[in-house]
Formats: C-alpha cells, sequence, structure tokens
C-alpha cells in the first residue's frame, strides 16, 4: 500500500507544536471588523452563533479588552439586544426582521429561537453585559413550552406548534439557558414553571444506542454531536451519574451505561486523517481506501513497537511517528474531523474523563495539521480555516489546557471566565439563594431600572408588555 | 437593475430592506446583490402572508443560496398546500437541491412533510439510493430513512435486502449496520425471535471475518448478545478465532482482544489473563489508547462493584 500522507508531508521530525497565537488573534479580528466574505451567506441565518463564536474565540485568546473599545463593544452588546424579540429570546440575524411591518400574523416567521437565545446570552455574558435588557422572565416562561410531550426540546414556536428536531442540541441549549439564568434550582420559580426534567433525562436515556453511544432519537446512529450536547445537559441540570453537584437523591437518569459511553467516546480517536489515507490492516481484509477508515488504531506488534503503554497514563509520549497526530471521528469508522475533537474532548472532559486520551497526539494534530497559516483551523488537514472549525479547535485547545489561552468551561462552551461573570451577577445570586422561600419578593419587584437602556431597541414595537417583561430580575448589574 | 425590481410580476411590492439598527454589527457578511434583494422582497412576501406561486419560486432562489433558512422551509411548507402545488414537482425539486446542499437538515424536515402530504413512498427508494453513491453515511439521510420505514410501514419491504447491499460495498459503513440494528430490533417491544438472534449473530461473525479489525460489527455482535440476554463469554471461542494471549504476535483484531480482557475479568481467576490482554492492547495493538487500556487494566484491581 502507498505511503500515507502523513509521511509526505511532515518531515520525521519531532520539533514541539505550536500555538500561533498572533495568526489567530488576527484571524479573529478580521472575523469581527470586517463584513465576512460571501460564501458565509449560507450561514446568514446563523450570524449570532458566528457573533458567539468570534466574541469566544477573542475571549480565549485574551484580546477582548486590548482590542475592541468600549464603544465598539457597547454597539455589539446593542446588536445583540436588536435581536431580541417582545416574544421572549431572541432571532438569529436581522434578516428575519420586518421592521415597523412586524404584527401578530406576520411574527410567526420571525420568531425567537432557542439557539439564537442560548448563543446571545452566552455572548452577552463573554461581552460582561449586565442582562439589564435581557428579558429573563420571558425568556424562562418560553423555555418549557418549547418542550414536548415526549421530554425533547424543539428550536422554536411557529402557531403554537414546536418546529425543529427531537434531538439533544436543543435540549442542550434549553439547559444552558436555563443554567445561565436560574442555577441549578428545580422547580417553579417566582411563578415560572420549570421544564420537566424527568422528562429531559428519559429523553436522553432512550436515544443511548446498542454500541454505548449516544444518538439523536431512539435507534438513530450514536454521534459524537449529540453525544455532547446530551451529557452537556445533563451536567446543566446537576443530573450527570455521580456527579458531585447533585444535591437530590435521585435514581441516576439519563446516562445508564456510562462505562460503554466512556468507550464509545475513548474510541472515536483516530490517526486516520485524511479519506485519502491507506493502510492494510489484515492480508486477508478486503480494505480499500474507501473501507479502511480506522486502520491506524491497529499496529502489528513486530512492526511498530509502542512505549506508549510502558508508561503510566498521566505522563507518556507515543514513540511511533504515525500516532504522534490523532484526532478524533463523529461515528465509527469515520475519518478525523477539527470539530470532533471538541465533541469528543469536550464531552470526556465533562465526564471528568479526558485523561483516557491521547490529548497530547490530539494537541499535535490540531496544531500540526489542521492549524492554518493564516490563522484559525480547517476542518480536515490543508482544508483552509472556516469560523465554525476554528472555534472549536481553539476551544479544545483552552480545555487541555493550552498555555497563552484562558481556560475553558466544555460544558457552557464560555471561558471560566465568563462563567465566573455569569456566577457573580447579583441578580442571579439572589433568585438561587432565595429559592426557598424568599423567591417571590426578589424576583417580582418590576422596577423601572429596565427604562435605563444605553439604546433604543426595536423590541418594543408592538408589546405593551414589554416594559414590564423587560425588567424581570433587573434588580442590580453585575 | 435586479432579478425581482426589473419584474412586472413584483412590481406591486415594496422590498423590505434589512435593518442592522445601528453602527458595528456583529457577523455581518458581504452580501451578493442577488442575495440582498432577493431578501428584501422575501421579507415583503412574509409580512404580508403571502401565499403565491410567486412567492414559492421566490423561496426556491433563497434556498439556493441559504438552505439554512430556518422559516423560509416552513413559509414554503404552507404555501405550497395553501396553493394546492404539484407536490410531486416539488419532490422532484427537492432531490436536485438535496443533492447540491448535502449538510443541510432541513431539506429532509421539509421532504417528510410533503412526502407525509402525499401519502406514498413511492419513489424514495431510489432517491435515497441516489444520496447514498455520494455519501453512504448521511446521517440526515438515515434518520429521514427511518422515518419513512415507520411511517409507511416499510419494515420487510427489502430494508436487510438493502443494508447487505450497502454492506457488501463497504463493510464499515457503521449508519447501514446502525439501520440494520433498527429493523430487527426497532419495531415494537416484542420479543425478537431466538432464530432472529442467531441470524444476526451470524451475519456479525461473517463480516468480522471478512475484516477483523471493524469494529462496526464487533459492536453490533456485542450488542446482539446483550440484547438476548447471553453472558459475554458465550463469545469466548468466537473472539478467540482472532486473538489469544497464548500467541501474542498472532493477534489479528484489537477487537476480539478488548472482548477477551472483558470476558477474563468476569471470570473467577481471570484478572491475570484479563491484564495480559489489556497490555497487549496499550503497548502493541491499540497505542492511541493506552491511557484508556491502563485506566481499565487499574480497575480489575478494584473490588467488584455492582455492574
Ligand atoms: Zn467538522
Amino acid at each position: 500500500m502507498s505511503a500515507t500522507r502523513t509521511d509526505s508531508v511532515h518531515p520525521p521530525s519531532l520539533q514541539a507544536s505550536s500555538l500561533d497565537t498572533e495568526k489567530h488573534i488576527k484571524y479573529w479580528l478580521r472575523c469581527l471588523k470586517s463584513p465576512l466574505p460571501h460564501h458565509y451567506i449560507s450561514n446568514d441565518s446563523n450570524r449570532m452563533c458566528i457573533a458567539f463564536f468570534i466574541y469566544s474565540a477573542l475571549d480565549i485568546l485574551n484580546v477582548l479588552d486590548a482590542s475592541v473599545t468600549p464603544t465598539e463593544r457597547a454597539e455589539h452588546v446593542d446588536w445583540v439586544y436588536r435581536c431580541q424579540l417582545p416574544e421572549g429570546g431572541f432571532r438569529m440575524f436581522p434578516g428575519s426582521g420586518f421592521g415597523k411591518l412586524r404584527n401578530e400574523q406576520n411574527r410567526k416567521w420571525d420568531p425567537p429561537t432557542l439557539p439564537a437565545t442560548f448563543f446571545a446570552i452566552q455572548t452577552l455574558a463573554v461581552m460582561k453585559d449586565d442582562f439589564h435588557r435581557l428579558n429573563k422572565r420571558g425568556i424562562l416562561e418560553w423555555l418549557p413550552k418549547l418542550q414536548r410531550e415526549d421530554g425533547s426540546f424543539g428550536q422554536m414556536l411557529i402557531d403554537g406548534v414546536i418546529e425543529g428536531g427531537h434531538d439533544s442540541r436543543f435540549g442542550y441549549m434549553a439547559t444552558g439557558v436555563r443554567w445561565m439564568l436560574r442555577g441549578t434550582v428545580e422547580g417553579s420559580l417566582d411563578g415560572i414553571p420549570d421544564i420537566d426534567m424527568e422528562g429531559f433525562c428519559h429523553c436522553v436515556e432512550e436515544s443511548q444506542t446498542y454500541d454505548g453511544g449516544i444518538s439523536e432519537a431512539p435507534f438513530h446512529e450514536a454521534h459524537a454531536g449529540f453525544e455532547f450536547c446530551a451529557t452537556s445537559a445533563l451536567s446543566l441540570l446537576g443530573r450527570l451519574p455521580q456527579s458531585s453537584n447533585t444535591a437530590l437523591e435521585v435514581p441516576s437518569k439519563g446516562l445508564t451505561q456510562l462505562d460503554s459511553t466512556v468507550q464509545w467516546l475513548v474510541s472515536r480517536q483516530t490517526a486516520t486523517l485524511d479519506e485519502e489515507d491507506e493502510f492494510d490492516t489484515n492480508s486477508d481484509e478486503t480494505d480499500t481506501s474507501m473501507t479502511c477508515h480506522d486502520s491506524h488504531s491497529f499496529v502489528k506488534l513486530r512492526s511498530f513497537p509502542s512505549k506508549a503503554g510502558e508508561m503510566s497514563y498521566q505522563d507518556r509520549s507515543t514513540a511511533h511517528f504515525e500516532l504522534q497526530w490523532a484526532g478524533f471521528n463523529g461515528r465509527p469508522n469515520k475519518v478525523a474531523d477539527t470539530c470532533y475533537a471538541w465533541w469528543v474532548y469536550g464531552t470526556l472532559s465533562i465526564l471528568n474523563k479526558q485523561h483516557l486520551v491521547d490529548a497530547e497526539a490530539c494537541r499535535r494534530y490540531l496544531l500540526d495539521k489542521a492549524q492554518h497559516m493564516i490563522g484559525g483551523f480547517g476542518k480536515m488537514p490543508g482544508d483552509p480555516p472556516d469560523i465554525y472549525h476554528s472555534f472549536l479547535g481553539l476551544a479544545t485547545l483552552a480545555l487541555q489546557p493550552e498555555s497563552g489561552l484562558k481556560g475553558f468551561d466544555p460544558a457552557l462552551c464560555i471561558t471560566k471566565e465568563a462563567k465566573q461573570y455569569i456566577e457573580s451577577l447579583q441578580w442571579r445570586k439572589a433568585a438561587i439563594s432565595g429559592a426557598s422561600d424568599s423567591l417571590n419578593s426578589s424576583l417580582s419587584s418590576t422596577s423601572s431600572e429596565s427604562t435605563n437602556t444605553t439604546s433604543q431597541s426595536t423590541i418594543s414595537s408592538d408589546s405593551p408588555n414589554i416594559e414590564k417583561n423587560f425588567s424581570y430580575l433587573a434588580i442590580s448589574g453585575g | 437593475m435586479g432579478l425581482y425590481s426589473e419584474s412586472p410580476d413584483w412590481a406591486d411590492i415594496e422590498p423590505i430592506p434589512q435593518d442592522e439598527g445601528g453602527p458595528n454589527p456583529l457577523a455581518a457578511i458581504h452580501y451578493s446583490e442577488e442575495y440582498s434583494e432577493a431578501m428584501g422582497y422575501l421579507r415583503a412576501v412574509m409580512a404580508r402572508n403571502e401565499m403565491s406561486s410567486r412567492a414559492l419560486a421566490l423561496t426556491e432562489d433563497i434556498i439556493d443560496m441559504n438552505p439554512a433558512h430556518y422559516t423560509i422551509w416552513l413559509y414554503r411548507a404552507e404555501i405550497l398546500f395553501a396553493i394546492k402545488a404539484d407536490l410531486h414537482q416539488e419532490l422532484e425539486w427537492l432531490n436536485e437541491t438535496a443533492l447540491a446542499h448535502q449538510k443541510n437538515y432541513q431539506i429532509w424536515n421539509h421532504r417528510q412533510t410533503v412526502v407525509d402530504r402525499v401519502g406514498s413512498p413511492a419513489g424514495e427508494a431510489e432517491f435515497i439510493a441516489r444520496m447514498f453513491e455520494k455519501d453512504a453515511k448521511n446521517y440526515h439521510v438515515w434518520s429521514y430513512r427511518q422515518w419513512l420505514v415507520r411511517r409507511f410501514d416499510l419494515w420487510e419491504k427489502g430494508e436487510l435486502e438493502d443494508v447487505e447491499l450497502l454492506l457488501k460495498h463497504d463493510i464499515r459503513n457503521n449508519s447501514a449496520w446502525n439501520h440494520r440494528w433498527f429493523i430487527v430490533f426497532g419495531r415494537d417491544d416484542s420479543a425478537v425471535a431466538g432464530d432472529v438472534i442467531q441470524r444476526e449473530m451470524d451475519y456479525a461473525k461473517d463480516a468480522i471475518r471478512l475484516a477483523p479489525q471493524n469494529q462496526s460489527p464487533w459492536n453490533y455482535l456485542k450488542g446482539v448478545t446483550r440484547r438476548a440476554g447471553n453472558p459475554m463469554s458465550s463469545l469466548k471461542d468466537f473472539a478467540s478465532e482472532f486473538a489469544s494471549i497464548e500467541r501474542p504476535n498472532e493477534v489479528r483484531s484489537s477487537y476480539a482482544l478488548d472482548l477477551l480482557a472483558e470476558i477474563y475479568s468476569q471470570e473467577s481467576d481471570g484478572k491475570l489473563d484479563a491484564a495480559v490482554a489489556l497490555d497487549l492492547l496499550a503497548k502493541h495493538y491499540d497505542p492511541i489508547r493506552a491511557n484508556y487500556w491502563n485506566y481499565r487494566k487499574a480497575l480489575l484491581e478494584q473490588p467488584a462493584t455492582a455492574a
């Protein structure tokens, strides 16, 4: 069989891989300060998500204060708030707005969506906004309405129908929003009903697969993205098995086959980095480049002895040349892809099992193979960078951790600093600590502070209740 | 100067320009003129809730540029039903759109809406085959296929045979393996007959004999064993065809070694053998996961916990 691309592209040296921080900063500042190229048109309706990636990446790189002036930041904050809708929640992009023509009849085409709301609140946290203008009550009242009978969440409500898939992505975002606005307090909060926790956990449990993974829905194929969403969601609800922050004595629902789940995740690491990789595993097999996707995990004893196993799993290096670079795939027998380094390594980090994979080989894969010379990361070796893979590649490194990058929280997908900022907010503390009986008094104060918005907003166009809704929890800033 | 502004068909419509509302918008995109113009008209017809064939054509134009637009698909479906459009024509258009935008989810949700309304799966198998020619592991297509099977009761309409064809082409297609599981075990809660269990075990074993270093049939085999309520030790002889700790140079499958380690660890005096198997994995046969195999080895030392 032919030599792998790995051999031809990279000289056989062991020089230290490094993160080209300056290039990444340049890449992300370009994304922040100038319009994205036209091929992002196909992502026009994901602009809030892109905004989050850009701001959060610059936060990871620790350059927000140095690179964004207070005025610019205030204008960015205003942009996010202009996507807030009177019904509670955010739209994903200005392109769906009708301006002054928005009314009861047509607003269904310009609805708040769960992803937009999740990314908007995350972005506001990264921006260290004080959340005064956030319609917290409206959002929390809207969340349970997005949950179906089967426990799953949808993307949005249109004409009273919950639209969007039944998979754990929306459940993840719902639990993320819930955590950011009310922590892990369970049950009704100031008259706002909670989501159906048991129903959601049941839904996750049902999506576990015969091979130990987690899928989109019962009987669908296990997939690392859904694995991440389900695990993060349980973590944000305090419902991970043996999770230390579970105050309640509930039976472990959700992830009920943890050992298999961990093995499924660990099995995603692969040195098969390119569709063109060819590597015969066994002469009696009918392998071709089309079928042989995971061959690099299988190494013959005499040809490639490895020192790896002789060392402890905390601190070791792989002696075998090709195995120095190992990324992650999202499903069995698929090729590695930068974003799955995040979905898999992130999930393992939430489960506190990240030491079971070869983090160093993953780091080298990201830095030597996926990192692009203009900054950012591509999907696969040699690919140009895109915002999605660039952010998730950077976030994975920040988890490991990587010097020069801020520490990162896997479940919330923001820096630890941004998470601490959310936890420090006074209105949130009051809501959480008053959860037993001082709740009502602290949450129902409809102060007039909400009128102190720093800029005008499009949201007051068709709702007389907006001022009242707006002031929910607006007790004080951060 | 645009497709719409110059057309007499659209003369009565005042486009709604996009409003960023202030300076320094985030994630602004360098829009093409075509896209900006079409979106202005889309907002205008959506704002009027217009149900017309011109609006239908407009959604096509925009979907081609931005298929991820989340409400345009629902709007399109509403128009289709309101103006009683030809749904077979819709499916033909969807075929080309799906082939052009492989990774888009909304397309499949829309297809489900349309096919549900049509009330027949005719032609769907052929189209799915076309999609699989491009990517036989396309997640959206497999999910859609499960919906089709349930909606039209296609359990015994060639699904198993088709899976076998796909696996003949690529025995490592995990999506096809998963679909096989769905067809065999996903039908209802009733027990699966013993001869079916045997058939599935044999099928997975044959696939493993063809390509021992393939995780998909190993996972399938273990899944069937668990589902049938049989102990993993019932696979010991089979796993031994591909790996033995007595002959460490002749291991043909890391998955066999893993399974043997699991079986040994459950035997009363098998801990040492399990450790040898795990060592072989860590040092020689699956060093990428050395940390994991060493962790499994460390677990052997711990007193048995309720599984
Ligand atoms: Zn990717």
